[in-house]
């Protein structure tokens, strides 16, 4: 048994180095053929590059954030099939799963850029981008955000890009929007605490209700796994808001806006980011009618871009998309345009392009990076009706 | 070459010194989740209060950070283990969990740990910095290994009874653990700060917790280089997933937990059992005699234990009841009796295991009840046990080692430094407890571990155990029980020339031949009281203890003999070999006539 072992052991190690071998020497072999081959002619739609442009994404397939990056991968994945059926350039994609850890995000980033990456897509959470993009900016990489909506991201340094719409940009819209539709003036404010999306969604929140000069009677903190909002929805209700404004993600959503309309809360629930998924309506149903939530894509644009993505997303999964698979997608599209600019997949001249991107018709609208390599389109307030989100006007 | 796996080299140094944080626990037996706590704790004060890295420099910001850090793990471990160190198992796994759970809630309503978003915190930490903390702690965690401490810290986890009555303060051993496991959590929170340039309080949440632990244990928590293994093992999985081409998805983390099953499944102790285990046999155990660091015995005839009116009840069933006895230095006494008449029970309140419910008792100066178990032993009070209490997974001679530790010189501390006298006071302990095996006729086994010795050589490692701490009173609980008659003979030699050497003997035993034979006095229980007491010779003539062990004369006509062995525990060896006291022969019928506790002669209070 024992004898067995230390063979098992020493075969696995031997395998291990094997491994990792081969790995550095396919890393290495794929940065030098690549920058042979990186640099193509023509520009634009004619722009053919010979080499296979390699692009690396790192999502959080499994773990806490497992549902957006799935969502984001298939995004991703659709729009590198449409991109594959064009001529001129091709994308070695690799799409990597960091397991909402930040340990695996950073080890991902370094990995791709030692591995020749000429730009890197994610990751999917902000506090990971924090601790992972500098390895990117250190080593020139440059780095496309499509779901990181927290504030600094894109300061640490000029190799950051995204294209998703912060909070700031988008909820100071929804609560004019709402302020002037219901006019607001005290409000009850909910979010959960210990996650960094609702947090800094709330702090945007705050912000765009004082702006607005609306009341907030009561802040009201929870949990991110917390599933029973009852008692937090009747603390709520003693103070007769206009209005219930939450952060929060989807899971704690849809029990929430439930909730508040069994108790017989029937004032608008005002919603950031995370409320902006279809599961809202599907989970929630009759409750979610009336919901008003601010986001960065409009899933009923009626813009061609947008309307060729539901259906080709609808297609292939069978399912209705979320706005990050809308932003995973267009991401892929940017990039893609940002090569062909300049007809090259070096890292540096990919960096200039992206930078230079303005007014490209996108899913997501009308799209531009603006100086602070921030994206910058219109946001839409969204209500439901009918089981669907309409624009709220 | 080293740059391309500087991160994932980066991860394995940081993920062992967290497992350490668990193994300082697991090997004294301790199994705390609290780690994620300190190591949170100490992450955040060290990024928020150690000076920028612009003013000092990287490195001093770093170290200070990381002393800051150690500090507060270290404290926070001494906080949280003055009220749980009762705790054990799992009791202690929640309470600890409890704790982590309540620093990541505290931390994420903080100001000034920046709540969910986390703490920036500048990137300093190298690969190279982190294996040399990581050296450090491995090289301390090595050095302990071989030292008093960390042999009295495995004693413990093995069997805390047993490590009490060899004089090991376990209270202190458990919370020094505690602090050590706090100190390094802390290390690790800061190196880990100081790496991923953000922190939040969700990085150091019960899955991190969970994940320390398993990686100690994957990596074995018995051997030093344990956690390294086991970080070694967690942080290339994925990376082997990735390099031989596994999808990214669910089937990895599907395929890492299998793997983690098989490891364990198929190696309990975990990886490092793979590696073989060194047993130290003393170079030179021929030249011994001197170096015995000795205690002073009471001189023959004084007092050694004083008992008066001692009782012990357990919910109204009197175990022991009004027991006086007075045992003088140098006498071998036989305690017998039948089964459930207190003999144990007034051995286990003699060496402080149990306490009384009334009565006083004295022995050798501890005063009987108020005294922890290793104060007693301290005293020089050392005993075997009814049922082995043997350090189960430790070699024979290492065994012997932890008797020895109230006679051998702390050494850990010595051992960091390498000083020569470390390893001398080493020696003069490994010779000391192979003394004590070549005594009992087990030095042949030394290597051998506890559990894999036949039943009588276990009952004879006890005894080497017990003799290692130099003892002025030496208990025996049924030492010869499983032993066949040879053994029983050599035995009873054996504390025969203990007895010559000047120690006290209080024994327990069924093999009233043997008892007979070797006690210079016999002291009979029955339903918790002393029936009879004196030479071997009236003892076995005594009527009492014949009714006691036979029952009535009318119940029973045809009594075997007490001396010759017939009437005792059928656990008992064969009497063969044991010759026959004088007044061997009672009639039983006699018995029934006599008065019965008028012949015990008793010690006045």
């Amino acid at each position: 048994m024992r004898t067995k072992l230390y063979t098992v052991a020493a075969a696995s190690a031997a395998a291990l180095v094997l491994a990792s071998c081969s790995s550095g020497d396919s890393g290495g072999g794929d940065s030098t053929a690549a920058s042979g081959g990186l640099t193509g002619e023509g520009s634009g739609d004619s722009c053919t590059i010979e080499g296979e442009v390699p692009v690396g994404a790192v999502l959080s397939l499994t773990g806490a954030a497992a549902s957006y990056g799935e969502s984001q991968q298939r995004g991703l994945e659709l729009a590198a099939a449409e991109l594959a059926e064009q001529d001129g350039v091709t994308y070695d994609l690799t799409i990597e799963d960091d397991q909402t850890d930040p340990r695996q995000a950073i080890t991902l980033f370094d990995e791709f850029v030692n591995d020749g990456a000429s730009l890197v897509i994610g990751p999917t959470l902000s506090n990971a981008a924090v601790q992972a993009d500098p390895i990117a900016q250190e080593a020139g990489v440059p780095v496309l955000g499509i779901s990181n909506t927290a504030a600094g991201v894109t300061e640490i340094g000029d190799y950051i890009f995204r294209d998703s719409l912060t909070e700031q940009a988008v909820i100071p819209q929804t609560i004019e929007a709402a302020t002037e539709q219901f006019g607001l003036e005290n409000v009850v404010v909910m979010y959960s605490n210990d996650d960094a999306f609702t947090e800094s969604g709330y702090e945007a929140f705050a912000a765009a209700l004082e702006e607005q000069g609306v009341e907030i009677s009561e802040t009201i903190t929870f949990s991110k796994s917390d599933t029973d909002f009852r008692a937090l929805l009747t603390q709520a209700q003693e103070s007769d808001p206009d209005a219930i404004v939450v952060s929060a993600l989807i899971e704690a959503a849809v029990p929430l806006v439930t909730q508040a309309r069994e108790l017989g809360i029937d004032v608008p629930i005002i919603g950031g980011n995370g409320f902006n998924n279809p599961r809202l309506m599907a989970d929630a149903g009759e409750a979610a009618e009336g919901v008003v939530v601010g986001a960065a894509w409009n899933s009923s644009s009626d813009n061609p871009e947008n309307q060729a993505f539901l259906e080709a997303y609808e297609a292939e999964y069978g399912a209705q998309p979320d706005q990050f698979a809308a932003q995973a997608y267009t991401g892929l599209k940017l990039v893609d345009q940002a090569v062909r600019a300049n007809c090259s997949a070096e890292r540096d001249s990919i960096q200039e392009a992206l930078g230079q991107i303005e007014n490209v018709p996108t899913v997501l609208g009308e799209f531009s990076i603006d100086e602070n390599r921030d994206a910058d389109h219109p946001a839409v307030v969204q209500v439901v009706e009918n089981g669907s989100f309409a624009v709220l006007e | 070459m080293l740059d391309q796996y500087a991160t994932t080299l980066t991860f394995i140094a940081l993920g062992a010194i967290f497992a350490y944080s668990f193994y300082a626990v697991l090997i004294a037996g301790q199994l705390s989740l609290g780690q994620a706590g300190f190591a949170s704790l100490a992450a955040f004060s060290g990024a928020y209060l150690a000076p920028d890295r612009a003013d000092v420099g990287d490195v001093p910001a770093l170290l200070i950070a990381v002393a800051i850090g150690m500090s507060v793990g270290a404290l926070a471990a001494v906080m949280l283990g003055l009220p749980t160190m009762h705790l054990r198992g799992v009791f202690l796994a929640i309470a600890t969990l409890g704790f982590a759970e309540a620093v990541r809630v505290v931390l994420l309503n903080q100001e000034w740990t920046g709540g969910a978003q986390g703490l920036g915190v500048s990137r300093i930490l190298t690969v190279g910095m982190a294996w040399f903390a990581l050296a450090l702690v491995a090289y301390w965690f090595w050095r302990m290994g071989r030292s008093r401490y960390g042999r009295a810290l495995e004693a413990i986890r093995e069997d805390e009874l047993a490590a009490r009555a060899m004089g090991i303060d376990v209270g202190r051993h458990r919370l020094a653990a505690f602090v050590t496991a706090g100190a390094v959590a802390g290390l690790y929170g800061v190196l880990y700060a100081y790496y991923v340039r953000l922190i939040a309080p969700d990085d150091f949440d019960f899955v991190a917790a969970v994940e320390g632990l398993v990686t100690a244990v994957v990596g074995g928590s018995t051997m030093f280089l344990g956690p390294l293994l086991g970080s070694g093992f967690q942080t290339i999985v994925p990376e082997v997933q990735r390099a031989v081409g596994v999808e990214a998805g669910w089937i990895r983390p599907f395929l890492a937990s299998l793997l983690l099953l098989v490891v364990i499944l198929f190696l309990p102790g975990g990886l490092a059992s793979l590696l073989p285990r060194r047993t130290r046999m003393p170079s030179d155990a021929g030249d011994a005699a001197d170096d015995r660091t000795g205690r002073s015995h009471p001189a023959a005839g004084d007092t050694v234990v004083a008992l008066a009116g001692l009782g012990k009840e357990y919910g109204g069933v009197h175990a022991v009841r009004g027991v006086d006895l007075e045992i003088r230095a140098g006498e071998v006494v036989g305690l017998i009796g039948p089964n459930g008449a207190g003999k144990t029970t007034l051995v286990n309140m003699i060496s402080g295991l149990v306490p009384p419910s009334s009565g006083t008792a004295t022995v050798l100066g501890a005063e009987i009840g108020r005294t922890p178990v290793h104060r007693i032993a301290a005293a020089g009070v050392s005993r075997t046990f009814q049922h082995s209490k043997l350090f189960n997974r430790l070699s024979a001679l290492e065994n012997v080692l932890v008797g020895a530790h109230l006679v051998s010189r702390p050494t850990f501390l010595r051992r960091l430094l390498w000083l020569p006298s470390a390893r001398r006071d080493e020696q003069a302990a490994l010779r000391q407890a192979a003394r004590c095996l070549e005594r009992v006729g087990l030095a042949d086994l030394a290597a051998s571990r506890a559990e894999a010795l036949s039943y009588g050589d276990q009952r004879r490692l006890e005894i080497a155990r017990a003799l290692a701490s130099d003892p002025s009173l030496l208990i025996l609980d049924e030492p010869a029980a499983g032993m066949n008659h040879v053994e029983a003979g050599r035995l009873s030699e054996l504390i025969t020339s203990l007895a010559r050497d000047g120690l006290t003997i209080l024994f327990i035993e069924h093999n009233v031949g043997m008892v007979l034979q070797t006690c210079t006095r016999v002291v009979v229980l029955n339903f918790g009281e002393v029936i009879a007491s004196g030479a071997p010779g009236e003892i076995a003539a005594d009527p009492a203890v014949i009714e006691a062990y036979l029952g009535s004369a009318e119940d029973d006509a045809d009594g075997g003999s007490l001396a010759a062995g017939t009437a005792a525990d059928p656990t008992a060896g064969s009497p063969d070999g044991v010759p026959p006291p004088a007044a061997v022969n009672v009639d039983p019928a006699a018995a029934g006539t006599l008065e019965t506790p008028d012949t015990t002669r008793r010690n006045a209070p």
